[in-house]
C-alpha cells in the first residue's frame, strides 16, 4: 500500500516537474527515480510489468544496440517503454518506469527494453523480471583501472546462476560467452558471431582483456582478432570457444554497408566493425521474438556523437565518442579504412566522470594512415599530444589548443575531411562548438 | 650505430594502467638521437632471461589476482634478478612491480606473497578494499643525488654539465648541477597497498599521498633503480627522467663521457607547466 501511494506521489511530482522543466528548458533527468528510491528504496518491485523485459549490458555499444532493439520493436508496431543513455542506473531505471506507469503502478506495453549499466544488473534484476539480458562486451573503462572488470564479470555471472530466462551472449568475446556456462540449466542460451571481416588480423593490435581460459587459465588462442580481444578464439586445453551458433553474420561488407545473417542481406548505415556487432545482437533478439530486423536496420540512425556523419560548411565530419581505449581503437579504425585524406581531431577531458587518470591513452593504437593534420584539445590536449607524438606521427603537424573553440576554428581552417574523437564530458561541448561553425549538414 | 636492450616484464599481466607507454617514450627518445632500442619481452612459460645481459628491465603494474600468479614465477630469478641490479642493470619498476621487489606484499586476508627481498621495504594492503590512493602527484626529484665529487670528473653524469662550466669552480657547477637535477615529476598514483622501510626515496611529495596516505616521500630510488607507484605513464610528462635513464645506461654500456642530444619537448614543458599550475594551486 506503501508503495502504491509512492508511485502516486511520484507521478503527481512528475507531472508538475515537467511543467517545471518545460518553463525552464531543463531536463530533471534522474532526480525523480532519486527522490522515489529514498522513499521506497524497493519500489521496483511493485511496478507491474506483464510484457517482456529486453536488457542490454556492455562496457561498450549499450545505447547504440538499445536504441537500435527499441527501434526495431516500433518498426514491428510494438508500444515500447524504455531508457535512455545516463538513465541506465537503477534510479534512471526508476525514472523510466514512474513516467511510463499508470498511477496505480501498472506498464502497458508490448516491451520493455533498458540499456544497463553492468555494475546493476544484478541490482535491479533482482527487483523486476527479466525476460532477455543481451552481454555485448567487457573491455577496461578509464574509471575502473584496478582490475575491476573480472570481479564486475564475476558478480553478473553470480546473478546468471539462478536466470534461466533468455540469455544472448557475445560469442567472440571471451569474457562474455562464459556466462553462458553460469547456469548449465539455462536451455535458453543464444551465442551470436561475427565472421572475419575485412580487416580481422592475426595478432592483437589493441590492448585488450581476454587473454587467458576463465575455466582453466591456460592461454587463448585465436584465429583472428576482429578489433581488440573480439576475435575467434578457443582454448587448447578444454576447447572453450565452440559454441552452437544462434545467429551468424557473414560477408560483412563495411564500404556497402552490407553484411548477411542466414541468406538474409541486411543494408545499414553502420560504417564500423563495432556497430555490426551491435546489430548481430539486434538480430539474436528478434529472431528470438520472430520480429523482422531487416528494414529497421536498414533506417536505424546512429546519432549523437556515435558515429555521427555530418557536413559542416560543405566538409564531410564524422564524429565518435572514446570513453576508453577500446572506444578510441575503433574509432581509429574506422578512420583507417577510409582511404581518403582527413585530419584529425582528438579532445580529451580529465573531468570526473571521464577518470582523471589520462594514462588510459597510451592503451590506444595510434598507427594512423593518411592523416594530413592532428589538433588536440580538452583538458589534456597537451598529454594528448605528447601521446601522438610519441606514437611516431610528425611534431609539426600536431597542434594542441587549451580551448575549445580555438581547437575547432584551426580544424575547419582547411577543407579535408574531418574525424572527430571525443571522450565522455568533451562530447557535447565539442559538438556545440562545431555546430556553431556554420551551416551543418545531417 | 649504438643501440640499448630493454627486457619487458610479463607484458601481458602487468599491463594494467598504460605503463608501456614509458618503453614508447624511451624508444622515441633514443630513436630521435639515433640509437636503436631493443624490446625483449618476457612472460610465463618464456625461457630463463639472461637478466644481466640487459641494459634496462622493466616492469609495471597489473591487477591483483594477476600479481600473485607471477609472483610465482618471479621469484624462480631471486638471484639473477640480484646480480644484476648490483651489476648496474638499470630497473624500471612501476607499481606493483615495485611491490614485487620489496620483501613481501601483505594482502587484505593477512596472507603475505612473497617478494624478491632485492630491496628492503614491504608493503601491507589497505584493508579498506575501497580506499586507495587514487589521484594526481607532484613530486620533487633530486637527480644528482647518487652523484658524489669524485663522480663528477669521470663518471655517470658527465654528459649532464653545464656549457657555461668552464670559468666555475667545482662547487659552483656541483650546485649549478643540482638545480638543473631538482625536478617535479608529475604522474598519477592508484594503489591499495602501503609501502614501509624506504631507505631512499625517490622523491618528496609536493601534491598527493606517496608510498602511504598523506606520506611526504615516494617510491624507492637507487642510482640504478626507480621505483614508483606513478603511472601516467611516468615518463610521458617527465623527459628529464627519461633522459637520466637513457643518459645512465648508455654511459655504462660504452663506458665513455656521452653528450645526448637535447630534443624539441615543446609540448612536454606546455603540459608540464599547465599541470603544475593547476595541482599545486588546488593544493593551496
Ligand atoms: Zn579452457
Amino acid at each position: 500500500m506503501y508503495n502504491l501511494l509512492v508511485i502516486l506521489f511520484a507521478k503527481v511530482l512528475n507531472f508538475f516537474a515537467n511543467i517545471l522543466c518545460k518553463i525552464l528548458h531543463k531536463n530533471n533527468g534522474n532526480l525523480l527515480g532519486k527522490i522515489v528510491k529514498k522513499l521506497s528504496p524497493d519500489i521496483l518491485k511493485s511496478i507491474k510489468i506483464d510484457c517482456p523485459v529486453i536488457a542490454v549490458t556492455a562496457t561498450n555499444g549499450k545505447t547504440t544496440t538499445n536504441n537500435a532493439i527499441r527501434y526495431m520493436l516500433e518498426q514491428n508496431g510494438k508500444k515500447v517503454v524504455s531508457n535512455s543513455e545516463g538513465n541506465n542506473m537503477e534510479t534512471g531505471i526508476i525514472t523510466t518506469l514512474i513516467k511510463a506507469c499508470t498511477l496505480t503502478g501498472k506498464i502497458k506495453a508490448d516491451f520493455v527494453t533498458f540499456e544497463v549499466d553492468e555494475s546493476y544488473v544484478p541490482v535491479v534484476f533482482k527487483k523486476i523480471p527479466l525476460s532477455t539480458l543481451v552481454v555485448l562486451d567487457f573491455f577496461r573503462d578509464q574509471l575502473d583501472r584496478n582490475g575491476e572488470v573480472e570481479s564486475l564479470i564475476l558478480k553478473i555471472n553470480e546473478f546468471l546462476k539462478t536466470y534461466d530466462g533468455n540469455l544472448v551472449l557475445n560469442n567472440d568475446d571471451p569474457n562474455v560467452a562464459r556466462l553462458g556456462r553460469a547456469n548449465e540449466n539455462n536451455k535458453n542460451v543464444y551465442y551470436f558471431s561475427v565472421d572475419k571481416y575485412k580487416y580481422a588480423t592475426e595478432k592483437e593490435v589493441e590492448a585488450g582483456e581476454g587473454k587467458f581460459c576463465p575455466f582453466d587459465k591456460t592461454r587463448l588462442e585465436y584465429e583472428y582478432y576482429q578489433y581488440s580481444h573480439i576475435g575467434k578464439f578457443k582454448c587448447p586445453k578444454c576447447g572453450y570457444g565452440e559454441e552452437n551458433l544462434f545467429a551468424e553474420i557473414k560477408d560483412v561488407d563495411l564500404e556497402q554497408r552490407t553484411f548477411k545473417e542466414n541468406g538474409i542481406t541486411y543494408k545499414t548505415l553502420a560504417n564500423n566493425i563495432y556497430t555490426v556487432y551491435n546489430y548481430a545482437a539486434v538480430i539474436s533478439v528478434a529472431k528470438l521474438y520472430k520480429l523482422d530486423a531487416k528494414e529497421a536496420l536498414k533506417t536505424f540512425k546512429l546519432d549523437n556523437g556515435r558515429a555521427e556523419n555530418i557536413e559542416v560548411n560543405g566538409c564531410e565530419t564524422i564524429i565518435n565518442l572514446a570513453k576508453n581505449p577500446t572506444g578510441a581503437n575503433v574509432s581509429l579504425r574506422t578512420l583507417n579504412e577510409d582511404p581518403e585524406e582527413k585530419e584529425l581531431l582528438f579532445v580529451l577531458n580529465d573531468k570526473a566522470a571521464d577518470g582523471h587518470d589520462v594514462s588510459w591513452i597510451w592503451d590506444i593504437n595510434f598507427e594512423v594512415k593518411n592523416v594530413t593534420r592532428i589538433v588536440t584539445a580538452g583538458t589534456r590536449a597537451y598529454d594528448m599530444a605528447i601521446r601522438i607524438k610519441t606514437s611516431g606521427f610528425d611534431a609539426d603537424k600536431i597542434e594542441p589548443y587549451l580551448d575549445l573553440k580555438e581547437a575547432v576554428q584551426a580544424l575547419y581552417r582547411t577543407k579535408t575531411k574531418k574525424y572527430v574523437i571525443a571522450n565522455y564530458t568533451a562530447l557535447q561541448p565539442t559538438r556545440k562548438e562545431i555546430f556553431q561553425l556554420g551551416t551543418v549538414l545531417k | 650505430m649504438k643501440e640499448l636492450k630493454l627486457l619487458y616484464l610479463y607484458p601481458d599481466m602487468l599491463e594494467l594502467y598504460g605503463d608501456y607507454g614509458n618503453i614508447q617514450v624511451l624508444k622515441y627518445r633514443l630513436e630521435k638521437r639515433g640509437i636503436n632500442l631493443i624490446i625483449d619481452k618476457y612472460s610465463i612459460g618464456d625461457d630463463a632471461p639472461d637478466f644481466a645481459s640487459y641494459d634496462i628491465v622493466f616492469a609495471g603494474g597489473g591487477a591483483d589476482n594477476e600479481q600473485s600468479i607471477l609472483s610465482k614465477d618471479l621469484i624462480k630469478y631471486k638471484d639473477s634478478i640480484k646480480d644484476a641490479v648490483e651489476k648496474g642493470v638499470f630497473f624500471l619498476l612501476i607499481c606493483g612491480a615495485y611491490q614485487l621487489f620489496g620483501k613481501y606484499y601483505k594482502g587484505v586476508e593477512g596472507n603475505i606473497i612473497p617478494g624478491l627481498e632485492v630491496f628492503n621495504y614491504y608493503t601491507v594492503a589497505e584493508p579498506d578494499r575501497k580506499k586507495r590512493c587514487i589521484g594526481n602527484i607532484v613530486l620533487s626529484v633530486d637527480l644528482n643525488k647518487f652523484k658524489n665529487r669524485s663522480q663528477t670528473n669521470n663518471g655517470v653524469n658527465k654528459s649532464f654539465e653545464n656549457n657555461n662550466e668552464e670559468n666555475s669552480n667545482l662547487e659552483k657547477s656541483i650546485k649549478a648541477e643540482t638545480n638543473k637535477f631538482e625536478t617535479e615529476v608529475i604522474g598519477f598514483e592508484n594503489h591499495g597497498g602501503q609501502t614501509f622501510d624506504i631507505e631512499s626515496p625517490f622523491g618528496k611529495v609536493l601534491y598527493g599521498n606517496g608510498n602511504k596516505f598523506g606520506d611526504t616521500e615516494e617510491g624507492y630510488f637507487k642510482q640504478n633503480v626507480i621505483a614508483t607507484y606513478l603511472h601516467g605513464p611516468l615518463l610521458a610528462k617527465n623527459p628529464k627522467i627519461s633522459d637520466y635513464i637513457i643518459s645512465y645506461c648508455l654511459e655504462r654500456k660504452y663506458n665513455e663521457k656521452i653528450e645526448i642530444e637535447k630534443l624539441d619537448d615543446s609540448f612536454e614543458e606546455k603540459c608540464r607547466e599547465q599541470l603544475l599550475e593547476k595541482f599545486l594551486k588546488e593544493k593551496m
